[in-house]
């Protein structure tokens, strides 16, 4: 709890009407898009960096937890209060300050919601390629915090690959810069690629300054339709081995296609094992030599049919069905969690296999979702929060494919994060060693360990 | 508590979030409380005893314009709005409705006082309409831009059988709703000359009441349920009818969703609502089976559209209405951007948020503006209103898309 004197000098930075205390603002606060709650002490919504430097100060005085919070579309509890104290709503400091054609770069407030980033840009004949499923509500301040990576990942990479440099916030209320607006800089140590996927453990993000692309003229999808999964996951091994390199590769099993067709009713064929969405960008002559190539590979490896969109309107609408998966699971089963383990491409047919049996074994539902191009898997597991029995099926599943993951040159996590839920596993992937350094690397940033406390360093076993 | 079946909702919820920038009214506010997701999990914590109804939760209830948008995007199939209309239900088990909404649905729901009130209110409102300040407004409306009254209810102006001009192609029974009746007297008129012009005799049932949409929807069930059970039987009297039409899309998305809803969570009979749903149509899907070129004439301009959320999203019509407008010779259609986003009045919404109800106001209207349309045209009165109640200086006509065809239909 939070002394109310030390709340009303909180107030008087912010102001009453954007510091809240009321029962129904601190639940509304409580939760992400995982089954984690945890009930804050108060709400702030800075809208400005030196609100944002004048309360970590007080907070470093006062010895106050503050923990960073987006739109709360994360799956791992990184923005909220885990051990209360106070959190610090972005959504109001969401600005778009500048787009520069020149230099093809932008500076945006922390809050802006990603797709309305991406709108932006476009509408300039720009492009900001990280797109995670979650565009449309996740925030890019959430996104350099976590890293996000998306569905564009096979080809443009993720959300670090695109920032240039920062103004943060320390715990201690000094701000500071990292990165240049050059494309190029090797001043120093990379603090910006240090703090982005830091998980809001290390500093405060204000600014965020990203590099942008200019626009592909145009894109294409292919739907690929396959009667074994495995053949799917085949072709994706096959045309990156061949050294095509579309935009995205999404495979989603029978199960997904199915809670999808039923809440957007695409046509999409219900008695398909899985299906391979691939999207090709570039200039007209790529897309016409690349889609029908990669359309011969989908065939060779037994794809049932391959339907190229016929319209940009068709794009959107197949996209934005994949993009709504997640939610779309919902209709089967009220909750679901969503593993993130990523694994060598070469490997994800047999880890798509393991992870099925592994769920079979211990009678967990189960879906299969995948960023295909980068090895990226998002096994679903369906299930109903209320029934501990199933949840506790539910750990061990994941668990043993954490475990599984781990054998084949794979990754905790591919995107999503550590959280509070993997933060158990890490010293399987990472070493004392390596276990030591980030903790003094946290301890540097934050001495008084009141920035996101409760996070996966903490949290995992020492 | 509410009904079983829509407690269950609120565990489909997984907080993906994708409600939250879709919401008109959370993109203004930026505050979680403001967002379906957030109202949902509120409800979900009433529900398991963890929280209770407070003056907050009511508030945040409210701030709702009810324009359905999460609910046609959430992927879960959450019954988002469902769950609102509910729980704002149960909310005044413990609250009051405050005083002007109690004053309006009082007036609504009784069969003497509306009458009563909308005399008076011709006799002396427009008059003193007319010494109000210029600049004041009410809600998010200028008070130099509320209707007149019209002269005469519009159920006064016509008898109960009104015959077509030839031989009568069909039947159907016309409900003209609270505002044809007493303010947009131009809309009914143009309705029923169109049916009339068309072949179709239209019965005019002279004791229907008000849909009752704005009362249930604040949450008056009980206070509703008399008007409902007056209008149900009214339309049974009447056998041999292709339809029931409906110019507003409100009372039509009463007609059509809320009745059977509303009953069945009460508990009472739903069939004779399950049979009105199926009879009632919205004029432009009536008139989508006529061939109407050889009525029209040609209109000058350009007319842009505005989706209702009543029609769009609580009735699924998108196409209808744009079919009509674009069939009229001469006229050039333009679609604007974001035409389906809700205008930002949803109804009595307005009036109790009306700072929040002109900024979403504010982009329609631009968007509106960036069409170079001489015309709006909507299907909704609460949505003409706010329209045009924002537009200031503007010299851009709202109007219904009937008003447009009766128009190029000429004199009859």
């Amino acid at each position: 709890m939070i002394r109310p004197e030390v709340i009303q000098k909180f107030v008087s930075i912010v102001g009453k009407d954007r510091c809240k205390t009321s029962p129904e603002d601190l639940l509304t606060h409580s939760y992400d898009a995982s089954i984690l709650e945890f009930v804050p002490d108060a709400i702030l919504f800075p809208v400005s960096t030196e609100e944002v430097s004048r309360i970590m100060a007080l907070a470093s005085a006062e010895n106050v937890f503050v923990t960073p919070r987006g739109s709360a579309s994360g799956l791992g509890g990184e923005c909220l209060a885990k051990k209360g104290g106070i959190l610090l709503s972005f959504t109001q400091m969401n600005k778009i300050l500048e787009i520069n054609t020149e230099n093809r770069y932008a500076i945006v407030e922390p809050g802006i919601v990603i797709a309305d980033f991406q709108k932006a840009v476009e509408a300039v004949n720009l492009f900001y390629p990280p797109d995670p499923g979650s565009a449309t509500v996740a925030s890019i301040g959430g996104a350099v915090m976590m890293n996000a990576g998306g569905m564009r990942g096979i080809k443009y990479g993720v959300t670090r690959d695109y920032l240039l440099g920062m103004e943060i916030v320390l715990p201690s209320g000094e701000v500071m810069k990292t990165g240049t607006i050059t494309a190029k800089d090797v001043t120093g140590y990379d603090l910006t690629r240090l703090i982005c996927g830091s998980e809001g453990t290390l500093a405060i993000a204000t600014k965020i300054t990203v590099r942008l692309l200019p626009k592909p003229k145009a894109r294409r999808t292919l739907l690929a339709i396959y009667d074994d999964i495995d053949d799917a996951g085949k072709t994706v091994a096959k045309i990156v081995e061949a050294g095509i390199i579309p935009a995205t590769m999404e495979l989603m099993d029978k199960t997904v296609i199915k809670a999808v067709e039923e809440a957007f009713h695409l046509g999409l064929p219900l008695d398909a094992a899985a299906l391979l969405l691939i999207d090709v960008d570039g200039d007209d002559a790529t897309i016409e030599r690349q889609s029908p190539l990669i359309a011969e590979f989908c065939q060779g490896q037994g794809a049932r049919n391959v339907r190229t969109s016929s319209s940009e309107e068709e794009n959107v609408q197949l996209w934005a069905a994949r993009r709504a998966a997640f939610g779309c699971i919902a209709r089967l089963r009220p909750t679901c969690l969503i593993e993130d383990a990523t694994v060598p491409v070469n490997q994800m047919v047999k880890a798509i296999k393991k992870v099925k049996e592994i769920c079979e074994r211990n009678n967990v539902q189960i879906a299969v979702l995948a960023h295909a191009g980068d090895g990226n898997l998002h096994p679903l597991m369906l299930c109903d929060q209320r029934d501990k029995e199933e949840m506790a099926r539910v750990e061990k599943a994941m668990d043993e494919f954490v475990e599984y993951a781990m054998t084949i040159g794979g990754t905790l996590s591919g995107e999503h994060g550590i959280g509070v839920n993997k933060a158990k596993y890490l010293p399987q992937q990472l070493s004392a060693t390596s276990l030591k350094i980030q903790r003094g690397i946290k301890n540097v940033f934050d001495p008084q360990g009141i920035l996101n406390p409760g996070s996966f360093l903490e949290v995992s076993p020492k | 508590m509410i009904a079983k079946e829509l407690q269950e909702e609120v565990y489909n919820c997984i907080k993906c979030g994708i409600c939250m920038n879709a919401c008109p009214v959370y993109k203004q506010l930026h505050v979680e409380g403001a967002a379906p997701r957030g109202k949902v999990q509120l409800i979900k914590k009433i529900q398991e005893g963890k929280f209770d109804i407070s003056e907050g939760f009511k508030n945040l209830l409210y701030t709702c314009l009810l324009c359905e948008t999460c609910t046609v995007n959430c992927p879960s199939g959450v019954k988002i709005d469902r769950l609102f209309k509910a729980m704002r239900a149960e909310v005044l088990k413990k609250y009051k409705l405050p005083l002007l909404k109690r004053i309006m649905s009082t007036v609504l729901s009784s069969d003497q006082l509306l009458p009563f009130c909308m005399f008076w209110g011709r006799t002396l409102g427009n008059p003193l309409m007319a010494l109000l300040p210029k600049n004041g407004k009410i809600g998010a409306i200028s008070f130099s831009k509320l209707p007149k009254f019209n002269g005469k209810p519009l159920m006064d102006q016509y008898p109960e059988i009104i015959s077509p001009s030839g031989k009568a192609q069909g039947r159907v029974i016309y409900f003209p709703g609270c505002a044809n009746n007493f303010l947009f007297e131009n809309v009914g008129n143009s309705t029923i000359k169109v049916l009339q012009r068309l072949g179709v005799e239209v019965v005019f049932p002279k004791d229907l009441k008000c849909c009752s949409l704005p009362i249930f929807l604040s949450g008056a069930r009980q206070m509703a349920l008399s008007n409902i059970k007056s209008n149900l039987s009214a339309f049974s009297r009447y056998d041999n009818v292709d339809a029931i039409i409906v110019d507003c899309a409100t009372c039509g998305a009463a007609f059509k969703e809320e009745y059977v809803h509303i009953l069945g969570e009460m508990g009472e009979d739903t069939k004779e609502a399950q049979k009105v749903k199926n009879k009632v149509m919205d004029i432009s899907q009536y008139l989508a089976k006529f061939d109407l070129k050889k009525y029209l004439q040609p209109l000058k301009g350009r007319v842009t559209y505005h989706d209702p959320c009543h029609l769009v999203r609580s009735q699924k019509i998108k196409d209808e209405p744009r079919a009509l407008l674009k069939q009229i010779p001469g006229l050039d259609f333009a679609e604007m951007v974001g035409a389906d986003v809700c205008c930002g009045g949803g109804g009595t919404f307005q009036l109790d948020h009306p700072d929040i109800s002109v900024s979403i106001t504010k982009n329609k209207i631009q968007s509106i503006r960036n069409t170079g349309a001489d015309t709006v045209a909507s299907g909704c009165p609460g949505c003409r209103l706010q329209i045009n109640g924002n537009l200031g200086n503007e010299k851009i006509r709202v109007v219904h898309p009937i008003e447009l065809l009766a128009e190029a239909m000429g004199k009859v």
